[in-house]
């Protein structure tokens, strides 16, 4: 039929003729058999542009594609499950010194041995020594020194001389702490070289001096005086290094102390505000500037490494609480209770705002210092067990901490026409900022009391003037450090997790930089903390945070694509729909039809090889 | 939340010897002290309204602690003036319009707190000229977070510009912008209201009752950032912050007047409680002065001094108006404590009065009951301005500021007449949107209606021309035009631009505005001048008091552009979509023809004596099945090939289509 359909203009009787003489020659009609080979012109023509438009169609699906930055989302995985399966470790050293004691003469036991019964010790008190920012994870560098007056001996490799040479070391209560914390220092010094050095020294004293007195240092120092067994001895030392030096003394609220409010810039803003509840009654002021002067200053310069903090103060007025209160008569005072304190706040009123200066990503702690009205003064806390608080004042994580004053006498002066203008006197101004710097070390996760009570015995932890010792430091740039990772762990895994569910989003070049450098300043910051630099692994990984809050704060992350998948669908449909149906059924008609006349072919041709 | 109390004692972290040591010397000189002031002023007005006007000011000095340690200053403002080095600023958010017709437009309240509609703001920096941008920026930025307004938008560099004569001189630091659009509501009052000591809780602030504030003729609502120099020491120098808001109300009308006529020609008797709804409780107890004022206009008070002398029989000699209102005119509520009299001969009256501290027993409630119809003028501008749109279409137009001249101005010819050269100044600030392509060259002057060579009467004229999406076109213009001047006028044409699709705003089709022009006269002082200086000057009578020219704004102008149909280029892409589609189509069909065979089959049916049913049957199902593989089989496959295999085929297509959309959508 072929010959018939290229000649389309031949006249009509040729074509009758040739039919009928198709006809006449072939006896079963040429519906079921055709003489000529079936032409492939058509089909070909149909297939080019079929194969043409398969062909195109990646190339189009390109064109419309929308640039997404290749993210390492593998790498962001393991780099969180890493975080997960394996902390974050500072080298630590600890060395325990005992004076008077004879280990080997009572029970046998060298250096290396105490040093084993500490170890397991250590790893007994501290089950969750795998917590991020711990020492050592597990597996502790202990040496001891064993000075028994007579005889010296100590574990091999430790720095300690040995005997103690302290001068003229004086036992007793000569001497003060302090002094004996600064002769400690003096004698030992910090022990360099990699990760910190912390030690702990046990002077055996008589059976007469009572009282074991064991107090921790501001340095890395501590010591336990008086007269105490052997076991007893290595107990203590034992505790001191993985409860005070390892954990801040801060045992159990593991969860509070994993946040650092410290923002993703290294910085932090404390806001004080003083709230007169009721101007009405009374206006009082403070002197903030000295207070800033003389106390403000030493702990800000004490924080520097873990943060650069920025103090500023406003005074408001008419800032009631949003909470009621009531009148007791045991107490003589009003009281609000523990369950209150949600509604405390009042952010109607108090117009804490954030700071303008602080900017970027900064955390502000508010400090608040509210003094009641008259109505309701003295305002009390009233603790679950019913005592009221002391400090009366509590703090809420990562938010700050409110400190309620009630002035001397709540007795408004009527008579005054003017307004009762008062400033906080300096002493009680002291008393205040007593609790409000408390309450900063709760806020970071340290403890507000001096004295830690464990299970072989209380110890006095000395206070620094700079409000925070060594070792807590020490404590909080770990915990600081780990605090970075982990958000930064989060932050990629939600940004991994954000980019993968939306498809059409937008990621430009920059946001894929940024995770590649963070990434890289956390590893860096891993690799710090192994080798024991403090502050390198904490600019490190501030670096890895902000890097990637940079990335996930990008004002281009949300800019998911205006032009989506329906979009794509209804611009591309009206050209596509329709010629995509024509190509592919012209195709399959065609190739239907070829194979039908070809059997049409084969028919004949068999027919002609029988009949020939 | 964690309580902070444990059983042992409180942690005594510090050594306090060095802080007790210095605390006793804790008491700061006056000098360093922050202090705040309230005021109010209320105005009756020609046209039965009442002008109120609140005026608080905070002031702090410009020392170490500046932006760290505040006791009344607003820390937010002040971190701001620090962090961007702002050495002026002004914000207001105004709604309405000032009708400087019948409101006045010749005194410091008018020249000062008349803005146009919209969020205004200008500010001059102290930092490097290459600077200035940059800190403009950010405190766009920082504004629109703190007002709650869409003040970022002024951050691009199409809306503002830096004019060089209309403002306080700053050597180029003072970048200015408009936003006539911002529609001004409550979120902007109450971030504002927060930055007084008291807010809205206490004071004359509480009288701002948002429904009667809101629902106004006009309010403008105000902070002015300057730093004022104290002394010769720059380091004396303290930062003023002054806030304001000027209300037009319109007093309830108290009905129980006998006479209907003399009611309706009487102006309303109000008093605070019926204009806001509120009384005075009491002052702001750390205010240092809280103060309301009175203010009787020179028109009034001229027409009061008429009456008196009219209706003297019937009132006893020697009562004037400083004696309390008890004039023929109208009685006040309240006795004021002090009277201020103007210097000159036909004078406004100011009455004070002083708030006391908050006493449940009485509050203060300040009325005004007229006795007697008055019809007095306020003082107008020395030129009444108007701005109007010429030209028809969307291709061109022109602008012409109109300015006519009122009783100010001839006063100053009666004054001059000596002076033969008589002239004032008049400076003309005109910014264009890029979009309105102004041509500078056509600028036309016309004084008392007749064109002027534009170089007789321009002093001197600055002009930075727009570019496209770059900058907005500025036009300064300072003019001395003839104390005899009737009515001048400036007219310039303009071709209006094409934006681009993402550049029109939501409502296009609405039109754009072009941000009012500013018209200042320096020659002309707005300020007042009080009798009685000696007595302490509040920071309100220091502001009527301040020598400052008098401005004016003119009405926002809105052009429309032509605007695109922005489904354009949706049906542009479908339609052609559709138009290849066919041509596509057809073209393949064509090329797969087979005419010969087509014309063969249909003979083939010819030939067969089919039902006429049948054939038409055949037919139909032929064109529905495209034309190639018509089966030329009898009647009885004609029927049945309408749910033939291909029909399902097809159906089974288009539903596999619907699933996969419906899977990926």
């Amino acid at each position: 039929m072929e010959e018939i359909s290229n000649f389309p203009l031949n006249p009509e009787p040729a074509e009758e003729e040739t039919l009928q003489s198709q006809m006449q020659e072939s006896t079963p009609d040429r519906k079921s058999m055709r003489t000529t080979k079936p032409g492939i012109k058509r089909l070909i023509l149909s297939l080019t542009v079929l194969f043409s438009f398969i062909i195109g169609f990646p190339f189009l699906w390109k064109s419309i594609e929308i640039y997404r930055a290749p993210l390492p989302f593998d790498r962001i995985e393991s780099f969180s499950s890493q975080l997960e399966s394996d902390p974050l470790h500072f080298p630590c050293r600890f060395q325990a010194i005992f004076v008077g004691f004879d280990f080997s003469a009572s029970r046998g036991l060298g250096p290396n041995d105490v040093a084993a019964a500490i170890t397991h010790k250590m790893s007994q008190l501290n089950p969750n020594s795998l917590r991020c920012g711990n020492c050592g994870g597990g597996d502790y560098d202990v040496s001891v020194v064993i000075d028994s007056g007579s005889s010296c001996a100590q574990t091999e490799g430790s720095e300690a001389r040995c005997p103690l040479k302290c001068g003229e070391v004086v036992f007793g209560g000569k001497l003060s702490d302090e002094d004996f914390d600064e002769m400690l220092k003096r004698c030992l010094g910090n022990v360099d070289g990699g990760g910190k050095g912390y030690s702990v020294v046990v002077f055996n004293g008589d059976k007469e001096e009572g009282e074991v007195r064991a107090v921790v240092g501001k340095y890395r120092h501590a010591w336990v005086l008086g007269h105490v067994s052997e076991d007893e001895a290595v107990s203590r030392t034992a505790e001191i290094f993985a409860r005070v030096f390892m954990n801040g003394g801060n045992e159990g609220n593991s969860i509070r102390s994993e946040f650092m409010p410290v923002g993703a810039d290294g910085r932090i803003v404390l806001s004080f505000s003083l709230l007169n509840a009721e101007p009405q009654d009374w206006i009082y002021d403070w002197s903030f500037h000295e207070i800033d002067k003389t106390l403000l200053q030493p702990v800000i310069q004490a924080l520097q490494p873990i943060a650069n903090i920025t103090v500023e103060s406003q005074v408001l007025y008419y800032t009631p609480k949003s909470s009621f209160s009531y009148w007791d008569d045991i107490h003589g005072s009003h009281i609000f209770s523990t369950k209150d304190l949600p509604f405390f706040l009042n952010s109607n009123e108090w117009h804490l705002d954030t700071s303008v200066a602080a900017g970027g990503r900064s955390k502000v702690l508010q400090l608040v210092v509210y003094i009641p009205s008259a109505k309701e003064c003295p305002l009390q806390l009233e603790l679950p067990n019913g005592d009221l608080s002391k400090t009366n004042g509590f703090i809420s994580p990562m938010w700050g901490g409110v400190v309620v004053w009630n002035p001397e006498s709540c007795v408004k002066d009527l008579e005054s026409k003017d307004p009762d203008r008062r400033v906080i006197s300096p002493q009680n101004l002291q008393k205040l900022f007593e609790v409000l710097m408390g309450q900063l070390r709760q806020l970071l996760g340290l403890k507000s009391d001096n004295l830690y009570v464990g299970q072989s015995g209380a110890y006095i932890l000395l206070g620094s003037e700079r409000g925070f010792t060594e070792w807590e430091l020490d404590v909080l740039s770990g915990k600081h450090v780990c605090f970075n990772l982990h958000s930064c762990a989060t932050t990629l895994g939600s940004l991994s997790r954000l980019v993968q569910s939306l498809p059409r989003m937008i990621i430009i070049d920059e946001i894929g930089k940024q995770v590649k450098f963070s990434l890289e300043a956390a590893k860096f910051a891993q690799s710090y903390a192994s080798t024991g630099i403090y502050n390198a692994s904490a600019v490190s990984s501030r670096q890895a945070r902000s890097l990637v809050e940079n990335a996930f704060f990008h004002p281009s992350i949300m800019s998911i694509s205006y032009y989506s998948f329906e979009h794509c669908f209804a611009i591309y449909s009206p050209f596509f729909l329709p010629v995509t149906m024509h190509v592919i059924l012209a195709a399959l008609r065609e190739w239907k039809r070829y194979k039908q006349e070809n059997r049409k072919y084969l028919a004949w041709k068999a027919k002609e090889r029988i009949v020939s | 939340m964690a309580l902070l109390s444990r059983k042992g004692t409180l942690f005594l972290l510090f050594l306090f010897s060095i802080f007790l040591l210095s605390a006793s010397a804790s008491n700061g000189s006056g000098e360093e002290e922050e202090e705040f002031w309230e005021e109010l002023l209320l105005k009756p007005l020609p046209d039965r309204k009442v002008l109120s006007h609140f005026h608080f000011q905070n002031e702090a000095p410009l020392s170490d602690s500046f932006a760290r340690h505040h006791h009344l200053f607003p820390k937010s403002i002040a971190q701001l003036v620090k962090k961007f080095h702002i050495k002026a600023m002004e914000l207001s958010f105004t709604q309405g319009r000032w009708n400087y017709e019948r409101w006045g437009g010749f005194d410091p309240i008018s020249s000062h707190n008349a803005k146009p509609p919209g969020v205004e703001l200008w500010a001059v920096f102290d930092v490097p000229p290459h600077q200035v941008d940059a800190s403009w920026k950010d405190l766009t930025h920082a504004l629109s977070g703190l007002f709650c307004a869409s003040i970022n938008f002024l951050e691009s560099s199409t809306t503002y510009s830096a004019p060089k004569w209309t403002f306080q001189s700053a050597l180029g630091s003072l970048r200015y912008g408009t936003l006539p659009r911002e529609a001004v509501c409550t979120e902007n009052l109450t971030p504002w209201l927060k930055l007084l000591p008291c807010r809205d809780k206490a004071g004359l602030s509480a009288l701002m009752d948002r429904p009667s504030i809101y629902k106004s003729f006009y309010h403008s609502q105000r902070l002015h950032l300057t730093q004022a120099k104290t002394g010769a020491n720059p380091k004396n120098s303290r930062v003023v912050l002054e806030q304001t808001l000027t209300v037009v109300l319109q007093p309830n009308i108290l009905t129980g007047g006998t006479n209907y006529v003399s009611e309706a020609k009487m102006q309303p008797s109000w008093s605070l409680s019926s204009i806001f709804g509120r009384k005075i409780n009491g002052r702001c107890v750390l205010a240092k002065s809280s103060n309301v004022y009175l203010q009787v206009e020179r028109g009034l008070v001229t027409q009061l001094e008429n009456l008196q002398s009219s209706t003297a029989t019937f009132a006893a000699n020697g009562t004037n108006l400083d004696d309390f209102g008890r004039n023929v005119g109208f009685e006040l509520s309240v006795n004021p404590d002090r009277v201020l009299k103007e210097v000159e001969k036909s004078s406004s009256i100011l009455y004070e009065y002083p708030i006391k501290v908050h006493k449940d027993s009485e509050q203060f409630d300040l009325g005004i009951t007229w006795k007697h119809p008055v019809i007095w003028s306020t003082p107008h501008v020395p030129l009444y301005a108007s701005r109007f749109l010429m030209g028809s279409g969307n291709e061109r137009g022109a602008i012409a500021i109109c300015m006519k001249s009122t009783e100010s101005t001839q006063e100053l010819v009666a004054a001059n007449y000596v002076d033969q050269r008589c002239n004032f100044q008049v400076n003309v600030l005109q910014i264009v949107p890029w979009y309105i392509k102004v041509y500078y060259h056509t600028l036309q002057l016309f004084v008392d209606e007749k064109p002027q060579i534009l170089t007789d009467f321009v002093e001197r004229m600055h002009v930075s021309p727009s570019e496209d999406k770059v900058s907005p076109g500025l036009m300064e213009l300072v003019l001395k035009l003839p104390c005899e001047v009737k009515s001048a006028v400036l007219n310039i044409e303009f071709d209006k631009g094409f934006l681009h699709i993402d550049e029109y705003p939501p409502d296009a089709n609405q039109g754009f505005d072009i941000p009012s022009a500013i018209i200042s006269f320096p020659d002309f002082n707005a300020g007042l001048q009080f009798s009685d200086n000696s007595l302490s000057k509040t920071p309100m009578l220091s502001k009527l008091q301040e020598r400052s020219p008098v401005i004016s704004y003119t009405e926002v102008l809105l052009v429309p552009l032509t605007t695109p149909d922005f489904s354009m280029p949706y049906n542009v892409i479908t339609i052609t979509c559709t138009v290849f589609a066919l041509y596509f189509g057809s073209l393949l069909n064509a090329l797969r023809r087979r005419v010969g065979e087509e014309e063969r089959r249909l003979n083939d049916k010819g030939g067969k004596k089919d039902a006429l049913l049948n054939r038409v049957l055949g037919k139909l199902s032929s064109k529905f099945r495209g034309r190639s593989s018509v089966s030329s089989q009898p009647s009885s496959s004609s029927s049945s090939s309408l749910i033939s295999p291909k029909l399902i085929l097809r159906v089974l297509l288009v539903a596999g289509i619907a699933v996969a959309w419906q899977y990926y959508s």
